[in-house]
């Protein structure tokens, strides 16, 4: 049975380059699931999980802010930041929590609000994917 | 002839130096290593954001989105410096200056954004055209560090009413030689490539925000790819020129050396001079 091959690029490096059955994206407008033949599609991708199947197992990443392409069974993501599940730092996400609450409370003027959801976003689905 | 051991110090600071001068050159080498590496590894990324972009564009020709939009000439116009942020790298800096130099001549009244303290100093003492400036970047340079950057250009570029961005930077050929770059940064122009898919994709949500969020991305990729040329090339320049500096001081050694030498010889044979005629005197 043929595959979905699947690249995950970063600015510094090819981080994953592999054959999977199955995946699911989270997708700027909900999660989607791709198989085989999937009609060609570009999206943007929102902070959360990237889960990637592979017979009866499936590997788990944390993904933020970036595009996936899908053309002939090649399934392209480029991104800033991906974590596998075990890579995740539980300390660090949760102080980046804490201190982007911190600055969302102060309500200081010269806060950049756009940034302080996304470390947000970022670190609250590290914490949700590690807790499972 | 100068005396001896005025000769002998001046061969001491020149070994000093020359030590110096080599050992920049070594750092500077396995600096350019690295930034190589880095180039490389971020072509994948810029190669398929390139493509996503001009795959876009083809099929939309029509597109008004203000960063792919046409030069209308209205508006006001950029010029983004990149030089390095230490000296000790030959003419490096002074290449980049003279050329933006000629650029404002053309265009006196575009601002200026100097990324890199060689550049924002010179800019600084010389024209009022400085609108931003970004220094002691590359010493700790990451993707963060150069989407930051290229957030700060992309606001300038669509909340105050420019109509083009250039940028002027060295770009690494090998590690002797350079290239000057003069490019369009903003608006968009993606680079033509085989690549760029024929197939009909569906957008989400929609075109418009795919080409925004995009653009977004394409700036921050080709920030960091300039940066990164200019860093490895401002190693490259640092390495020649270190080089060249302890050709120099061996050279100067040998030849003060050679100075040395004949000086301490002159004081030998007029010290013998003196005791065989001191002796004859007595036998007389």
């Amino acid at each position: 049975m043929s595959k979905i091959h699947i690249k995950v690029i970063q600015p510094t490096q090819i981080r994953i380059d592999k054959e999977y059955d199955h995946v699911i994206v989270p997708g700027i407008d909900g999660d989607f699931g791709i198989s085989l033949d999937h009609t060609p599609f570009i999206t943007k991708i929102r902070t959360g999980v990237l889960q990637l199947f592979q017979n009866e197992t499936c590997d788990e990443y944390a993904i933020h802010d970036g595009f996936v392409t899908v053309e002939n069974n090649v399934i392209k993501i480029v991104c800033d930041t991906i974590e596998r599940k075990d890579e995740i730092d539980i300390a660090r996400a949760k102080a980046s929590k804490e201190r982007a609450e911190e600055r969302l409370k102060s309500s200081k003027e010269n806060i950049n609000f756009r940034r302080v959801e996304a470390s947000l976003k970022k670190a609250l689905v590290r914490l949700e994917l590690k807790s499972d | 002839m100068a005396n001896l051991r005025e000769i002998k110090t001046r061969i001491e600071s020149v070994k000093s130096t020359k030590q110096i001068t080599n050992a920049m050159k070594m750092v500077a080498a396995s600096k350019l290593r690295k930034a190589q590496d880095n180039i490389i590894n971020a072509r994948p990324y810029a190669d398929h954001i390139n493509d996503m972009l001009r795959t876009l564009k083809n099929k939309n020709i029509s597109s008004d989105h203000p960063l792919l939009a046409e030069i209308s000439g209205k508006g006001k116009t950029a010029y983004v410096v990149v030089t390095s942020d230490r000296g000790l790298c030959g003419s490096f800096n002074t290449h980049i200056i003279k050329e933006a130099i000629v650029n404002l001549k053309k265009n006196p009244d575009a601002d200026l954004i100097c990324i890199g303290k060689k550049g924002y100093d010179y800019f600084r003492k010389h024209s009022t055209n400085v609108t931003e400036h970004y220094i002691n970047l590359f010493n700790e340079m990451n993707f963060g560090v150069s989407a930051d950057v290229a957030e700060k250009i992309l606001s300038l570029f669509l909340d105050e009413n420019y109509d083009q961005i250039n940028i002027i930077y060295n770009e690494f050929k090998s590690a002797i030689q350079q290239d000057i770059v003069v490019k369009q940064l903003l608006p968009i122009i993606p680079v033509e490539s085989e690549e760029s898919s024929k197939l009909d994709f569906i957008y989400e949500p929609d075109e418009d925000t795919i080409i925004y969020e995009l653009g977004r991305k394409y700036i921050h990729v080709d920030i960091w790819r300039i940066m990164l040329e200019s860093s490895a090339a401002e190693q490259g320049a640092r390495m020649t020129a270190m080089d060249s500096a302890t050709e120099n001081a061996i050279e100067l050694i040998s030849k003060l050396t050679l100075n040395y030498n004949r000086a301490r010889q002159a004081a030998i044979t007029t010290e013998i001079i003196e005791i065989s005629s001191g002796a004859e005197a007595i036998q007389q």
